[in-house]
């Protein structure tokens, strides 16, 4: 058959069978590797997510989750939540178009899992009751943790966690949106979220 | 597409005019490269994950029609429309019917290396259909109608002033702005009601994964997951080379991918896409683009395990005084050296040519490409397909002869020592001789090795050679 009358597909595989340079019997599959650093502690967490430019919100005593929220966001309009224990003002299925929550200052969220080294917490369709754009369209994020869901490392996180396997949409967010494009300036606060705090609870 | 040599030299001759470019292109790169040894410095196991990428890439290649079979049967299985593109222009259109089939006409897009590639923008726009670039660096490449500098950040040869500029044309903002924060501000505003208006969106990826038929993408400013989710409609474009086997080996590139770009541990946002939002559609689209040739090729075909960390373009000396514009390519600096010929070897004939051959991007390489061998290779490929300039293939050919004959090349040398010191400047520096053009000739020296040797042996008495020479 001539490249015309074949699929795309089938002129590609055709070239790669035809012409591949490398040998398959002398490039074996490696092993899968689980290196370096594997403590999964808070306090590694807590060092990686301020490095990352997210920050972590301590409850003052008595305090609730909510009242530490308000204390930390003032002059917020509106909080909208996707968890329990958390009111807010809206929840986030609630949420009918993405105008609505590109107008949300706070939004809260359970993470599936957090990864120490890097501060990254893990959020899917599950987390975000299919809410998949909104959560970046807030302007600021509120996030919480269990200290008993983190991982070491990254080998780690996809070697033990089901969720990836699992999840159709799944974000590993490591502090908030960032950019250094202009001259080289780094900005917390790109176009996503412009702060990430991280809750223990 | 012009087909003349990209004139490299000229170019960047025109970028380092101008010395607070220079300055800060040249700064900025070093210190991405210096952020970069930071992280690998704190890391005990830094060459064992480099040697691991590199196996994992090696093999996935030697496996490639294998792990795209696999990849394309687990992304059906999870609703995923998979379409395979052999080159550029196929890939185009399939993007445009698949707009076709919804009635669609906007589309927001993160950044994607293989769509600038592809040409997308220039094919779909003349056909009504608007393409915003959400990243900022990309962004601002596309208001002033250039090809991205570097492949992760794309506006790094301008300054702030230069964006003021260009945002007061597109966005109406103060064109005297000085506060990086501020501009980026303005992008946030002006690129929100894109983002929710758009009907389509568009990202690349880093990787696909064969075992789950997923794809990555790793980003830091969150335009990527806006695009992605905001529309019900999301198209990814990805090279066939992005493969990795395993879910758990992507903690190997994962580690080692942004780092090796910013030297921050990770991107702010690592996205793991395996089947279409609820209520949404995915398409994937794999392009070959001459990728399935280099594969065949014995000296090349390695450069498919590039991850585009732009590790080697932060160390590069002469990309880091020459800027991303005057390789004329999408690809640039030493990674676009060695894979820009395989597109076009007339084109970027010239590309090959500006190394200094240190191999610093083969040293910073985190999949263990041999960049300086090839960029070597490559010239003696282009010469043999004489596709390099004339003066410059002949001088190579007399060098060539004199190197070969060690009385002629005594001879020339003597002569030139006696040349450097009387000539006048105009006959050592003119077109014959472009490596003087930003260069100066190195001062003559009283005596060679050779005859400061041959006065100061013990053993004064001729050798038998030379008395047969004599």
């Amino acid at each position: 058959m001539s490249d015309e009358t074949m699929s795309a597909r089938d002129v590609i595989m055709q070239r790669l069978k035809a012409k591949k340079s490398p040998q398959e019997g002398a490039y074996p599959l490696p092993p899968v590797v689980t290196l370096g650093d594997q403590d999964a502690s808070p306090e590694r967490f807590e060092a990686s997510l301020a490095l990352m430019g997210g920050r972590m919100l301590s409850l003052q005593d008595g305090e609730g989750i909510e009242q530490a929220i308000r204390r930390a966001f003032p002059e917020m309009r509106n909080l909208c939540t996707a968890v329990p224990e958390v009111e807010g003002t809206l929840r986030i299925e609630d949420l009918e178009t993405h105008e609505q929550a590109d107008k949300v200052d706070v939004m809260v969220v359970r993470a599936a899992f957090g990864v120490a080294e890097t501060g990254g917490i893990f959020l899917s369709e599950v987390e975000l009751k299919d809410h998949l754009a909104d959560v970046h369209l807030a302007q600021h994020l509120i996030v919480l943790l269990s200290k008993n869901e983190l991982v070491g490392n990254m080998h780690n996180a996809y070697q033990e966690r089901s969720e990836f396997r699992t999840a159709g949409y799944g974000v590993l967010m490591s502090g908030p949106s960032a950019t250094a494009d202009i001259q080289g300036v780094l900005i917390r606060g790109a176009q996503g979220v412009r702060s990430l705090s991280v809750i223990w609870a | 597409m012009s087909n003349r040599p990209v004139p490299h030299a000229r170019l960047a001759a025109e970028f380092l005019k101008d010395e607070p470019h220079r300055h800060f292109h040249d700064e900025r790169l070093w210190d991405m490269r210096q952020k970069r040894d930071e992280q690998m410095h704190i890391m005990p196991e830094w060459q064992e994950l480099r040697e691991q990428a590199s196996r994992l890439k090696e093999h996935t290649l030697a496996h490639l029609p294998q792990y795209l079979e696999q990849f394309e049967e687990n992304a059906r299985c999870n609703g995923i429309h998979v379409h395979w593109a052999r080159d550029g222009a196929e890939h185009n259109r399939i993007v445009e019917k698949i707009l076709k089939d919804h009635g669609h006409s906007s589309i927001i897009k993160s950044k994607s290396m293989i769509t600038d590639e592809c040409e997308m923008r220039e094919y779909l726009e003349p056909k009504g259909v608007s393409v915003t670039e959400t990243d900022l660096g990309e962004r601002i490449q596309q208001l002033d109608n250039e090809l991205p500098s570097h492949v992760v950040v794309p506006a790094v040869q301008k300054l702030t002033t230069d964006v003021a500029k260009t945002f007061a044309r597109y966005y109406n903002t103060d064109p005297n702005i000085d506060d990086p924060h501020a501009l980026a501000e303005a992008q946030r505003n002006a690129a929100r009601p894109v983002l929710l208006s758009g009907d389509t969106g568009m990202t690349g990826g880093n990787f696909l994964v064969a075992e789950t038929g997923s794809f990555v993408v790793c980003t830091n400013e969150g335009n990527a997951d806006l695009s992605a989710n905001l529309p019900n409609l999301h198209i990814a474009t990805l090279g066939i080379e992005r493969l990795v086997p395993r879910m758990a080996d992507l903690g190997v590139f994962i580690r080692l991918l942004s780092r090796s770009a910013l030297g921050s541990p990770i991107t702010q946002y690592t996205t793991h896409f395996r089947r279409p939002k609820k209520g949404g559609e995915m398409h994937v689209i794999l392009v070959d683009n001459g990728r399935s040739e280099r594969l065949g090729m014995d000296d090349f075909w390695t450069s498919l395990k590039c991850i585009r960390c732009g590790a080697c373009m932060n160390t590069c000396p002469v990309y880091r005084r020459s800027g991303g514009q005057s390789y004329g390519s999408v690809y640039s600096g030493p990674i676009g050296a060695i894979i820009d010929p395989t597109f076009n070897a007339r084109k970027f004939s010239t590309l090959p040519f500006a190394s200094t051959m240190n191999g610093s991007c083969t040293n910073v390489c985190p999949v263990k490409i041999d960049i300086h061998e090839q960029l070597y290779k490559w010239r003696r490929v282009l010469a043999e397909r004489h596709e390099i300039p004339f003066v410059k293939r002949e001088i190579m050919k007399m060098a060539g002869r004199l190197l070969a004959q060690p009385t002629m090349y005594r001879l020339a040398i003597s002569g030139t020592e006696v040349a450097l010191k009387t000539m006048p400047r105009f006959v050592l520096y003119n077109y014959l001789n472009p490596w003087g053009k930003h260069r100066e000739l190195p001062h003559p020296v009283k005596e060679t090795f050779h005859s400061w040797y041959k006065k100061n042996r013990l053993n004064r008495t001729k050798t038998q050679r030379e008395e047969t020479q004599a």
